[in-house]
């Protein structure tokens, strides 16, 4: 179905966050009555969705997960599985400050919020079930057994792990950002050649200034320049060559602005505004879409 | 670190029942759901709720996961994220006593989903993004990565909210195009 840019643009602000509370009721409205306008929201929704691949990762709360368990209505006696992935219980996160923060404040907010927030979200679950029930109701009565419907369940199961394809030679890639903001540049090193391309994405330089690229690693004692990045969106060198692949590999990348043309002297002559550190991706090739 | 085909795989045996696929599933995704949810509520215990609702609605909700329309991170994210939205518009309009001092989200932690998923896709759409205005630039990503309304982002970009509104729509509007969507 052809939508009109009005129906396209509410699917895109809706995917994108930006509608108010009414519009978004609007949409999921729409969306229950209305496959092709379901289609159009998870398009948007995959399209931004990457985004969340800059986002950094934050691990939950043990306790959350029974939680869920609780509230999904699984089985209480399965044994915990030892799973690579699982951690260890209390054991410090990736993140310690995060979670040691967060702990005094879920245990100081708990009590003082507890009350409206039950109210505001069970509120907030009736609404939004009786607008999808009606939806459905009205749209797709056969969708409605199907959400009642009961899980079987089910305690011993193998689960096999697909092999890992063969590994190509790997990409990384840094995102450079400030303080966990937007990206400003995107720095992508090819792990057979080590030659590495920036892509301007955000910030653009002062006049009279430059944005020059830095290798930081604990192996060597100061910052090691990979020099000027150029005022085009793509800034591609080979310098990297004569680093060793560990080097490369655990370096933070760092962003600061110099003098028109980089720094007279090789050092940094100010802190870092954007920093990352690289991560490892899969060619497109090598990621199936639909291996078992 | 498992690939999207194994979480495609995953989801699959969710859909039948499978507890130790969804225990599974969680172990491999919570960090990321709950890092996109907790930079856009601020909070830990708002993020903790969104999140066990996320991660119910995606138990039970496993067998309309469609592989064709959708990645599986992608569409386990959508779940939380748009689950988060709700919250946040619906509770601009209760008064809050007060905001615990902002967390500081560790942005930059990679983690093995994103490895896999630093995609062609991210990069087109980054391009995209490029092409904007840079004060649009930012009114996008800041509407994504912290789930701002517009009232907020009108406080931050000292315009009228149906500037905003334009500027957000036209430049949806230009990114369809830059992409090509249909």
């Amino acid at each position: 179905m052809a939508y009109s840019e009005d129906h396209i643009a509410l699917a895109a602000e809706y995917a994108l966050g930006t509608l108010d509370a009414d519009e978004r009721t609007l949409v999921e409205t729409l969306m229950a009555g209305d496959q092709d306008f379901t289609a159009l929201v998870v398009a948007w929704e995959q399209k931004l969705g990457v985004l969340n691949q800059m986002v950094g990762s934050v691990e939950p709360r043990p306790e959350v997960w029974q939680k869920i368990r609780a509230a999904a209505g699984l089985s209480e006696t399965q044994a915990p599985m030892l799973l690579p992935e699982a951690p260890p219980p209390m054991v410090a996160s990736p993140t310690p400050a995060v979670a040691a923060t967060d702990s005094t404040n879920v245990i100081r907010l708990s009590n003082r919020a507890r009350r409206w927030r039950q109210v505001a979200t069970l509120t907030t679950a009736i609404a939004a079930a009786l607008v999808a029930m009606i939806a459905v109701g009205i749209y797709r009565p056969d969708m409605l057994p199907d959400q009642l419907r009961p899980k079987p369940r089910t305690q011993v199961v193998a689960i096999r792990t697909p092999a890992a394809p063969a590994a190509p030679d790997a990409q990384y890639v840094a995102v450079l950002q400030k303080d966990g903001g937007s990206p400003a540049f995107i720095l992508t090193i090819d792990g057979a050649t080590r030659n590495f391309t920036v892509r301007r994405i955000g910030a653009a330089a002062e006049p009279g200034k430059s944005f020059e690229l830095w290798l930081i690693s604990d192996k060597l004692p100061q910052p090691r320049s990979l020099g000027v990045i150029g005022a085009g969106d793509f800034t591609a060198r080979p310098v990297l060559a004569s680093y060793d692949a560990e080097t490369v590999k655990a370096a933070t990348y760092a962003v600061t602005i110099e003098q028109a043309g980089g720094s007279p002297d090789g050092k940094p002559t100010s802190t870092p505004v954007f920093a990352g550190k690289l991560i490892e991706t899969v060619p497109p090739a090598a990621a199936p879409a639909s291996s078992r | 670190m498992l690939t999207p085909a194994e979480l495609v795989w995953l989801i699959a045996a969710i859909a039948k029942g499978d507890e130790a696929a969804f225990e599974r599933l969680y172990a491999a995704t919570r960090a990321k759901l709950f890092g996109v949810v907790l930079r856009i509520l601020r909070r830990q215990d708002l993020a903790e709720e969104v999140i066990q609702e996320a991660y119910v609605k995606i138990w039970n909700s496993a067998g309309q996961f469609n592989p064709g329309l959708a990645s599986p991170i992608t569409w386990m994210a959508s779940i939380a994220r748009n689950r988060a939205i709700d919250v946040v518009r619906k509770r601009s309009e209760v008064s809050i006593e007060e905001e615990p001092a902002a967390m500081e989200v560790a942005a930059d932690a990679p983690d093995p989903l994103a490895r896999r998923e630093m995609t062609e896709e991210l990069k087109r759409l980054l391009e995209c993004v490029g092409r904007l205005e840079p004060d649009r630039q930012k009114l996008v990503l800041l509407a994504y990565y912290n789930g701002w309304s517009r009232e907020q982002l009108a406080a931050k970009f000292e315009a009228p909210v149906n500037t905003v509104k334009t500027w957000l729509r036209r430049s949806m509007m230009d990114i369809r195009e830059c992409l090509g969507l249909g």
